[in-house]
């Protein structure tokens, strides 16, 4: 319950920064509704909406059927981490190393972190999931992957 | 095959499946893309009901109900059996809804041409509240979730003005959010979060030689594919009802109509063959409004309505005037890739069930690599890879909770669309708000927008009078 009522305060907060920030966009202009029209009132009906769901979650009506801890414990929240983690590395990377050397790192670093133990699998799974698919996808199917500064 | 296959892997839904899949489309011209793309979304529906049937555990939603009976059956050594009569009601279901597209959607869409925005406006509107009313248990938060991807929808260039909002001077905002690295996190990226957390279901052995149904049970299904591809069709044609609704009522109809119910919950065949008809029937029925209206009934929906529009075609009325090509070439791959489906799946069901022996830690790392390819790949830009991370672990935030995301991504989907027509509305009366009013359709379409939220809340207000 907790959980839900700090993602709705969230939400509220943004809402009304949302409205805040489309009110000084023009809200009506020569031609009818201006840019900031459907923005601003949208924001504000979000605003009530979430603060109507914080009231039901104050009065003990959750959103959720059955209301579950927000972050996962001991073996989840450790894959949980290492995967968010992994997909960050990813997104820092990615262009600078290039696809197949970023893909290689997160293939074996993520497997790792999952609990494989079997070189030649990570190995050879790494070297498919990296090189192999830079091969599919940017030979075969001419979709553009980066390319990094080793030109690999 | 891919669609099998994305519906096949537990942690993978249709939305998010086809989603990653778009850039393997990227080599196709419009029209092969989009049939690749429709063939992935119904045949991820039938790869749900392997996982149902042989581990418990749905592949996607629509397959729910099919885990009740369809497990009973692999327990009892019926895997077979039902993995076959469900690729048959799936045939039948799809093959009977797309013959129903042929005929209903030309005069549909010549109908919608006589549409102006104030009617469009209406018209998504209705499609937003039935979404919004539909989803979740709160309608309240699936309306939240609606507002949120409306808004959402508004960032970057405004369309009627061209004047950039929400944009904070970045760029990669200027453009607007991505809606496929959307998806892709709200989807791939939070449901191999939550199945990170998760052990994996246990698969049941059993022999898969024995497909096709014996002459009895051939009898008790014929009736229930039947029903099922009725009930599946006449849901699919509203907009927002969801794949869960159409497999259920097919299920509880079944059991109602039938003189044994009490073998329901104990391998009943009928107990998959209707739910399954239903889902393929909806799925196809599904793409009525979708290409007569330009309304999505789906998340998944809306993913091909991303692709539609990466191509650089807008569904709607206008598509079977301006594209009759494409469509006819669309629709008639319907029916060639639910062939295909029956005669691919019923022979390849062993090798679809060996795949369930895919270690989680390799799936995850796969789905992962596709998901980034996705993203990146649109527009080669990274901003987006940042964007279906963030909206990943949202999603996750969402689904814990149980935020509902379907409206938010409708909402997002349909915000520039439903903007634009109301906007020119105003424009056209002046800024008078009586042209929404006095428009016969568009005010039809308004109180029926009123009657579906009413309807709504007067359904759930008693049981949250009886929770608090």
């Amino acid at each position: 319950m907790i959980a839900e009522r700090v993602v709705l305060a969230c939400l509220c907060a943004l809402f009304g920064f949302m409205a805040f920030i489309a009110f000084g966009y023009s809200l009506s202009d020569a031609l009818g509704p201006g840019a900031g029209f459907f923005p601003f009132w949208l924001s504000l009906m979000g605003v009530l909406l979430s603060v109507a769901l914080l009231v039901q979650s104050w009065r003990g009506r959750a959103i959720a059927g059955r209301p579950q801890a927000l972050l996962p414990r001991g073996e989840g929240a450790r894959r949980g981490a290492a995967l968010v983690a992994s997909l960050v590395f990813v997104a820092l990377l990615l262009q600078p190393l290039g696809f197949r050397l970023t893909m290689l790192v997160f293939s074996v670093g993520l497997l790792l972190a999952l609990g494989v133990r079997r070189p030649v699998t990570i190995a050879s799974f790494a070297l498919v999931s990296s090189f192999g698919l830079f091969h599919v996808f940017y030979h075969w199917l001419q979709v553009p992957l980066p390319i990094g500064l080793l030109g690999i | 095959m891919l669609g099998t296959l994305i519906g096949v892997l537990p942690g993978l839904g249709p939305a998010a499946g086809t989603a990653i899949l778009i850039p393997l489309t990227f080599k196709l011209d419009p029209t092969g893309a989009i049939i690749m793309l429709s063939a992935i979304y119904y045949g991820a529906m039938y790869g749900g009901t392997i996982t149902s049937v042989l581990i418990n555990v749905p592949g996607e939603a629509a397959s729910v109900i099919t885990c009740i009976d369809g497990h009973q059956m692999a327990k009892q050594g019926r895997a077979g059996t039902a993995l076959g009569i469900a690729a048959i009601g799936s045939f039948v279901g799809g093959i009977v809804a797309t013959i129903a597209l042929v005929l209903v959607a030309p005069p549909l869409a010549k109908i919608a041409l006589s549409f102006g925005p104030p009617e469009f406006f209406a018209l998504m509107l209705f499609g937003l509240c039935l979404v919004s009313g539909l989803a979740g248990r709160s309608m309240l938060a699936a309306l939240l979730m609606t507002v949120l991807g409306l808004l959402l929808a508004m960032i970057g260039i405004d369309p009627v003005r061209g004047a950039p909002r929400f944009a904070f001077d970045i760029p990669d905002l200027y453009d607007g959010i991505g809606f496929i690295a959307v998806v892709m996190g709200l989807f791939g990226i939070s449901e191999i979060l939550l199945a990170a957390e998760a052990p994996a279901g246990e698969v049941v052995r059993t022999k898969l030689s024995k497909l096709l149904p014996s002459r009895e049970e051939w009898r008790r299904s014929v009736g229930a594919i039947w029903r099922g591809t009725g009930i599946g069709f006449a849901l699919g044609l509203i907009p927002g009802i969801g794949a869960i609704v159409p497999t259920f009522m097919a299920y509880i109809v079944e059991k109602r109509v039938s003189k044994t119910p009490e073998r329901f919950g104990h391998g009943a065949i009928e107990g998959v063959a209707s739910p399954e008809s239903a889902n393929n029937a909806y799925a196809n029925a599904a793409m009525i409004p979708f290409l007569t209206l330009g309304i999505p009934s789906s998340p998944t929906i809306a993913v091909l309505m991303g692709a539609f529009i990466i191509n650089g075609i807008t569904p709607g009325p206008f598509l079977f005037q301006e594209r009759p090509d494409l469509v006819w070439t669309v629709i008639a791959s319907f029916f060639t890739g639910n062939v295909i489906l029956l005669v691919l799946n019923l022979p390849l069901v062993g090798l679809w069930a060996k795949l369930l022996d895919l270690p989680f830690q390799y799936l995850c790392v796969g789905v992962l690599l596709f998901c980034v390819v996705g993203a990146y790949s649109l527009q080669q830009s990274i901003f987006d890879v940042w964007v279906m991370i963030a909206f990943g672990l949202i999603g996750y935030v969402f689904r814990k909770i149980e935020l509902p995301l379907a409206p938010l991504v409708l909402g997002l989907i349909l915000g520039p669309a439903i903007e634009k027509s109301m906007r020119t509305s105003l424009e056209m009366s002046a800024g008078d708000y009586s042209i929404f009013f006095t428009r016969p359709l568009c005010l039809g379409l308004l109180i029926a927008s009123a009657v579906v939220l009413a309807g709504a809340a007067l359904k759930l207000a008693p049981k949250a009078l009886k929770e608090t």
